[in-house]
């Protein structure tokens, strides 16, 4: 049995289905990373598993650990061991330090787990209230490596930020794994993926459905020559 | 060790501590005593010193029928103390009447804790205290208080900031009453500072006022009112604050938020700024909100459930609103917080 697995799922967001059809298994210890456009429904996706309101999952089915997600709420799905480091966030009215505080009491972790990630300037302040995007990247993914998760759900650690915060949030999705959990990483351009140890598979959303998979090289090859939208019409070449 | 002993302990420095109208425990520190430092009851320092009685009702208006039943504090200047010196007040029956009168002089530096308490067969307590420094006098003066729901509660303090003084208030209810009509008054100096501030989490079915007043008379003086209040289910809040400047070059600014964790609560502020001459700038913000979803949610998503998650963004919003504590009471501060926060969403 997988980790996590998603059986035709499909998600609708205000009324329109944004994820159409994704069938996907994460074995635990895998490391999955899912490219593809914006508005692709990527993110959709993953808010979807996190259970978050406003992400409803109208036909097929979330397991994991073989349960059914459908009648948990985010925070059961938290204990479960689900985390999720959000792409983008508006400020919370919490401290960083006092959340640094509550998630290790919660979960038993210590704030040594997520030494070197570069965040001693930023714990006396409200949680990404007036952070750049590379401060936000970094302490979505501390958060998220504090909850010892089973499943690690990223969404966009890499995107608009430079390239010394993603050497960083490479630094962190490798933790992560070292520690055992399976990560869904969602990006745009793979890049943070030439910092990681290992990837183990990787898959194409275009449109709400996931159009290819296999190896990562590869299917950035694939995506350079053919772009997303052709990956759509034709799917991936095989790999030799 | 009882809890008065435990209080004289934790005071450190002083402790006048009196139930219903009993001066139950007066320590002062020898080596405070020998270098001047007076803590009496009021009646005993009007009694023996003239300059005590002339002060009587200058920061406040006279109160026909309070008598000068509480307590009196003088520190001689130049005394810089980084322990608190305490005052309790607790009504165990009837009604208290309570006037205290502090006078720190030149130049000193103190810490001031007042704790009042009620019981449940305190029907009401009426707290009266005036406040005095001296040229380049500091005062940090933290009302840490806890009553019963049955007690009906006033308390007015008016403080006299002298030149180059610098006056700080912390006020904050760890159990809130049914009723309380709380009014604070500074009157600043040339050069002087004062920052009144308030975080207060009003019951269930409560009605609180807690007025806020600073009247900039010295010129180039300067003064901020900050209050964040929470209002549950059925509460009624009133902030009415005010910054008055009557002298060129001085500055204010009021910053004042509430938030309503249940439709059925109550928050009015009304912040108000007087300019009577030119040369003073005068600021205001004030915000009035609820929890948003998305915060709540993110939370939840980290693991919290939404009472927990609720809590930590009523300690949030509490936690902005602290400023200008000395050190030593920081971990007092952290834990009045975490009760706050709890007693918020119940």
């Amino acid at each position: 049995m997988a980790l996590l697995e998603l059986r035709n799922v499909h998600v609708a967001v205000a009324g329109r289905r944004v994820v159409r059809g994704v069938n996907l298994e994460v074995d635990r210890g895998e490391l999955h990373v899912l490219l593809g456009p914006n508005g692709s429904g990527k993110s959709t996706l993953l808010k979807a598993i996190m259970g978050i309101p406003g992400y409803s999952v109208v036909e097929g089915e979330i397991r994991f650990e073989g349960r059914d997600l459908r009648d948990f709420k985010p925070h059961e799905r938290a204990k479960m061991g689900i985390a999720m480091a959000y792409q983008s966030t508006r400020p919370i009215g919490v401290t960083l330090s006092r959340l640094i505080r509550e998630l290790c009491r919660l979960y038993g972790s210590s704030p040594a787990d997520i030494s070197g990630l570069g965040l001693e300037g930023l714990l006396d302040r409200e949680l990404h209230r007036g952070f750049s995007g590379g401060e936000s990247k970094r302490v979505e993914l501390a958060l998220t490596i504090l909850q010892r998760p089973k499943l690690a759900l990223l969404d966009e650690p890499d995107s608009g930020v430079d390239l010394e915060s993603i050497r960083v949030a490479g630094k962190a999705i490798n933790r992560l794994v070292e520690r055992g959990a399976a990560v869904l990483l969602v990006t745009h351009t793979g890049i943070v993926a030439e910092y990681l140890r290992r990837v183990d598979e990787a898959h194409v959303m275009v449109d709400g459905k996931i159009v290819a998979s296999g190896e990562l090289p590869h299917l950035l090859r694939e995506v350079r020559v053919k772009g997303y939208s052709g990956l759509a019409r034709g799917g991936a070449n095989e790999h030799n | 060790m009882s809890i008065i002993d435990e209080l004289a302990r934790a005071g450190g420095t002083a402790l006048y501590l009196q139930r219903n109208y009993d001066v139950l425990r007066r320590v002062v520190a020898d080596s405070l005593r020998r270098r001047g430092l007076i803590l009496e009851p009021l009646s005993e320092a009007v009694e023996k010193r003239s300059w005590v009685r002339k002060l009587l009702w200058r920061a406040l208006p006279k109160e026909e029928g309070v008598k000068p039943y509480g307590a009196f504090l003088y520190v001689p200047p130049g005394l810089r103390i980084q322990a608190p010196l305490t005052f309790c007040f607790v009504v165990s029956e009837a009604e208290q009447l309570v006037h205290n009168v502090i006078v720190i002089d030149e130049g000193s530096d103190v810490l001031v804790t007042s704790a009042c308490a009620s019981t449940k067969r305190g029907e009401a307590h009426e707290g009266y205290t005036e406040v005095y420094l001296r040229r380049g006098a500091r005062l940090n003066y933290v009302m840490i208080h806890s009553w019963m729901r049955e007690t009906r509660v006033t308390a007015k303090t008016g403080v006299e900031v002298g030149e180059e003084g610098s006056f700080t208030q912390f006020y904050t209810c760890l159990k809130s009453p049914s009723s309380l009509t709380s009014d604070s008054r500074a009157l600043l100096r040339q050069e002087a500072t004062a920052l009144l501030s308030t975080l207060y989490v009003a019951s269930p079915s409560s009605s609180t006022t807690i007025s806020s007043t600073i009247i900039l008379a010295g010129e180039g003086s300067g003064g901020e009112v900050l209050a964040r209040a929470v209002a549950v289910k059925g509460a009624t809040l009133r902030l009415p604050t005010r910054i008055e400047a009557r002298a060129p070059g001085s500055r204010g600014h009021i910053e004042c938020r509430g938030l309503q964790l249940s439709p059925d609560s109550r928050i009015e502020t009304t912040p108000a700024l007087y300019s009577l001459r030119g040369g003073s700038q005068l600021t205001h913000e004030a915000a009035i909100g609820k929890i948003s979803e998305e915060e709540l949610y993110y939370l939840m998503s980290r693991g919290f459930t939404e009472e927990e998650a609720t809590s930590l963004l009523v300690r949030g919003f509490l936690e902005t609103g602290i400023r200008g504590l000395p050190e030593v009471m920081k971990p007092q501060v952290d834990a009045i917080l975490s009760i706050l926060a709890r007693k918020a969403v119940g």
